[in-house]
């Protein structure tokens, strides 16, 4: 961290010169001190408000927002190598933001059970995990998964609410999610404190773009954004195309006309609501086309979840 | 899955069971025993 560290100690004017110095600056047309590039600014900021900074970037992107926290918890780990942040103010930060944006979550699921399982994926940028992954992965090892949770995209918002709704006790809840958002805050800052040098170079390189560095910053983000957004919006479009409607499938069963249903939930989900659509086979999705082997590849069949 | 194994009339239910039981359609109880 030295190099940006030591590049903000040298631009910064004394606090009562500072107008005369940049007078000074501008008279002999040299750039203005690098205590006003972007990058210097902004290691300014982490270092003045390190610790707050960290406790937003955690909250906002446990509560869904798609600002990862993973980069700046490096960040401040290489800072804290050199003493200028302190690693344990950081992971308690990190800590109290986790705790209090998953419990949130964790109240929110045990309120309104699967249901706000649906309205998180509907939000999610990560298409890709549904609810029923969701919810096989956490029935699959429970309160444990917690562990793991924020080390794997997509599960980390949805597995608080989904331990509310299966009715984990609140106390059980808290220690795992602790162990686990320390876990994975300590992961960060421990790799940020092992490669400072490499972190240390990365800022200098964009400390030299000066004002470019936000723009490639913020256009990286933007990019990041925009190829999710649209994985989202095909995949929405894919499902809704090939989606039967709940009206659809009951005028068929007036007609006469019997699909083979497929009640595919998990088993904590048939417990949380133990009703299935008339005439539905409890299946599982593991091995959904054993059980139906012995029907023809041109038969009718709906499938549905939560 | 199923499509793979050569089922081609695969759908999945629009709003899942919540669509279907919101829709005020009936619903069995059905024995997790």
């Amino acid at each position: 961290m030295g190099a940006v560290w030591l590049a903000w100690e040298r631009g910064r004017p004394a606090r009562s010169g500072k107008r005369r110095q940049l007078r000074q600056e501008r008279r002999a047309g040299r750039p203005r001190s690098q205590y006003h590039s972007p990058v210097t600014q902004l290691v300014h900021y982490v270092l003045v408000y390190g610790v707050s900074l960290i406790f937003i970037n955690v909250l906002l992107e446990q509560l869904g927002a798609p600002v990862p926290a993973v980069p700046a918890l490096i960040v401040a780990g290489a800072l804290s190598r050199d003493g200028k942040l302190s690693s344990t103010n950081i992971l308690l930060a990190a800590l109290a933001a986790s705790l209090i944006a998953d419990y949130m979550w964790f109240l929110l699921g045990r309120r309104y059970g699967y249901r706000i399982l649906r309205t998180l994926c509907r939000i999610s940028l990560s298409p890709d995990s549904c609810v029923r992954d969701t919810e096989a992965r956490f029935e699959r090892w429970g309160l444990k998964s917690l562990l793991i949770a924020k080390f794997i995209p997509g599960f980390s918002t949805v597995a608080p609410p989904l331990a509310g709704a299966s009715g984990s006790s609140s106390i059980a809840f808290l220690i795992y999610d602790g162990i686990g958002a320390m876990v994975w805050a300590g992961s960060a800052v421990a790799a940020g404190r092992a490669f400072h040098h490499a972190i240390d170079r990365l800022l200098s390189a964009l400390e030299n773009l000066g004002g470019w560095a936000l723009v490639v910053i913020a256009s990286l983000l933007v990019i990041l954004i925009a190829v999710k957004w649209a994985q989202r919006i095909h995949f929405l479009k894919k499902m809704r195309l090939a989606r039967i409607q709940p009206a659809e499938l009951k005028e068929m069963f007036d007609r006469g006309e019997f699909p083979v249903v497929l009640d595919v939930r998990t088993a904590g989900a048939r417990k949380h609501n133990p009703r299935a659509i008339p005439n539905a086979i409890l299946a599982h999705m593991d091995d959904v086309a054993t059980q139906l082997g012995h029907l023809p590849p041109h038969q009718e069949v709906v499938l549905y979840c939560t | 899955m199923l499509i793979d194994k050569g089922y081609t009339k695969v759908r999945p239910l629009a709003g899942g069971l919540d669509g279907w039981i919101d829709a005020g359609y009936p619903a069995d109880i059905i024995d997790l025993a």
